[in-house]
């Protein structure tokens, strides 16, 4: 091994969250926070009936050869909502992809809200994401992904890349939805393909389990309102939506609004800065 | 096919017989020439190189390199025809909406559309699960067979989507069944008992009949093609040529598609085709559609 390699190695980050919270007299409490490496996970506000857990990087980003792993569960009748201090930024990759990995169980009559800021890609960056899903029967789930690809703002464009984001979500064991986003190689002209997304830069999912057609008509309700591309669904038990739109900041609009009218709790006060 | 050609032997014959030779890349390796009617078709397990068929004794598929047998041409033909009963006519794939919106609105851009969504979206992902279910079920494993029908039954992008491969799915099984049946696809009822999606019936018939996987894939794909620029230039509209060069256009698309998923694990699956997903989504408040997806 050189020693540039070896140096390398030894500067990629790790981290790992183990999450467990628990209702109790009306109250959800942690009964499980491990921490390791870069991830950190903080409780901003007092115990209350729906905790609140904010995931903190302190590597400040993401780069090539990072792995990350969060782990959460939802005790029978708690509820958590998980946000992000900040956007996720995920680096040029040098060599070895980044990889990250989450994992979330909600046992019967709990919710999990799991609500991170944007990931935002930058030229070069690879990243392999997973996101697996086990919902008891009478679980509830509200999970949104937005990705940016590169700040359209400071006039990044990301032309190279890798992305590749795999969800599977399973409800009393059977698996209810399952998709594998791929982006792979020149980025920025695959994302001009109008089966893509006709040149647009910023794109968002929303799953809602259980799903309803009442929750997917409030959001149809909001018609023109929407800067980019709204789309909604309702099979199998689930209600999922798709946003597409020019940039992080009119995502981040149409994705506040779908939120508002998918579910009538608020967001966590991170996402309204 | 012209009984002519006698590197395309048309005669049942128990015997094994001279290589012939033919231009051409294999599709089968050192399978028997022994044909069996078809009510005899095996379902059962027998050697197998990863997808590429080569076993002892398999009905419909030839010796010859890159001879497709004529009795599995004939039954890919039947089944992957606009006429057999499994309504796929009435279904666009979102390319509906896609015309709706303009993103679709000559050959040239149905074209474009088209070749993201077969090479990089469902077409792709359908492939994959028709490879997997083939394998598993010439290898008899009820469980990898499980789960690739799991999958793929989950794998819809939305609520039509979902609906059109697990409609189409059902209802090739039943014509299968009564028509051309083999026991492969009571191995597919036992091992799975929800939906069943297109590509996985397909997959588990063709196996079945002893059909090698690439040309009942280049098969399934072309359907797949076909049923969509049928919609595109029912929509858009176009002309009955403009369709064909569309059509012709798209056949190195489906080769590459084709062969890559002969080479995919069921990790590698995944789509690029977002719009195309969120077209199918909004397909479903259109105010006038001719399609049911």
């Amino acid at each position: 091994m050189q020693d540039s390699d070896r140096i390398f190695a030894a500067n990629r980050a790790r981290g790992r969250i183990a999450l467990g919270v628990a209702s109790a007299d009306g109250y959800t409490r942690r009964t499980q926070v491990d921490e390791e490496g870069s991830l950190r996970v903080r409780f901003p506000n007092r115990i209350a009936a729906e905790c609140e857990a904010v995931i903190v990087n302190t590597a400040g980003g993401v780069a090539g050869g990072d792995r990350f792993a969060i782990e959460v569960a939802v005790g029978a009748g708690a509820d958590l909502v998980v946000t992000g201090a900040a956007a996720e930024k995920v680096y040029r990759a040098i060599g070895t992809d980044s990889e990250m990995s989450v994992t979330l169980s909600v046992a019967a009559g709990g919710s999990l809200r799991w609500l991170p800021q944007e990931t935002i890609l930058f030229d070069r960056a690879r990243l392999d994401r997973s996101i697996d899903v086990d919902l008891a029967e009478g679980a509830s789930l509200l999970l949104a992904e937005a990705v940016v690809f590169g700040r359209s703002a400071m006039g990044e464009r990301v032309a190279q890349g890798k992305l590749t984001d795999r969800w599977r979500v399973r409800r009393g064991g059977r698996l209810v939805f399952a998709e594998t986003l791929r982006l792979d190689g020149g980025i920025a002209d695959m994302l001009g393909k109008p089966a893509v997304a006709r040149g647009g830069a910023a794109i968002a999912t929303l799953l809602l389990v259980p799903g309803s057609d009442d929750a997917v008509a409030n959001v149809r309700a909001l018609g023109e309102h929407f800067t980019g591309e709204v789309g909604l669904s309702c099979w199998n038990g689930i209600a999922l939506a798709r946003l597409c739109a020019q940039d992080g900041a009119a995502l981040r609009r149409d994705l506040v609004a779908v939120l508002a009218a998918l579910d009538s709790r608020t967001l966590p006060r991170l996402w309204l800065n | 096919m012209s009984g002519k050609k006698k590197n395309l032997p048309l005669v049942k014959e128990p015997r094994e017989r001279k290589r012939s030779e033919v231009a051409g890349r294999p599709m089968v390796r050192d399978a028997s020439l022994r044909d069996a009617p078809h009510h005899e078709a095996v379902g059962g397990a027998c050697e197998s190189e990863p997808l590429i068929l080569r076993s002892r004794a398999k009905p419909g598929v030839s010796k010859d390199k890159g001879a497709l047998h004529s009795s599995a041409l004939y039954r890919l033909m039947a089944w992957l025809s606009p006429s057999y009963p499994v309504g796929a006519f009435s279904y666009s794939s979102g390319i509906e909406w896609a015309v709706e919106t303009g993103d679709v609105k000559d050959a040239a851009t149905l074209k474009e559309w088209l070749a993201v969504m077969m090479e990089q979206g469902g077409g792709f992902c359908d492939a994959v699960f028709l490879a997997h279910a083939h394998r598993a079920t010439l290898d008899d494993d009820g469980r990898a067979l499980r789960a690739v029908a799991e999958l793929a039954a989950a794998f819809a992008p939305s609520k039509e989507r979902h609906l059109e491969t697990t409609a189409q799915g059902r209802a090739f099984v039943e014509a299968t069944r009564a028509a051309w049946h083999c026991p492969a696809l009571d191995l597919l009822a036992k091992a799975w008992d929800g939906p069943v999606a297109y590509p996985v019936a397909v997959g588990v018939a063709a196996a079945g009949h002893g059909i090698a996987v690439e040309p009942a894939l280049h098969a399934f794909l072309h359907a797949v093609a076909a049923n969509w620029i049928s919609a595109g230039v029912r929509l858009v509209p176009l002309g009955q040529t403009d369709g064909q060069r569309v059509l012709a256009a798209l056949e190195p698309v489906i080769a590459t598609t084709a062969q890559r998923a002969l080479t995919s694990s069921l990790d590698d699956i995944g789509s690029a085709a977002f719009r195309a997903d969120l077209a199918s989504m909004k397909h479903e408040t259109q105010y006038t559609r001719l399609f049911r997806s």
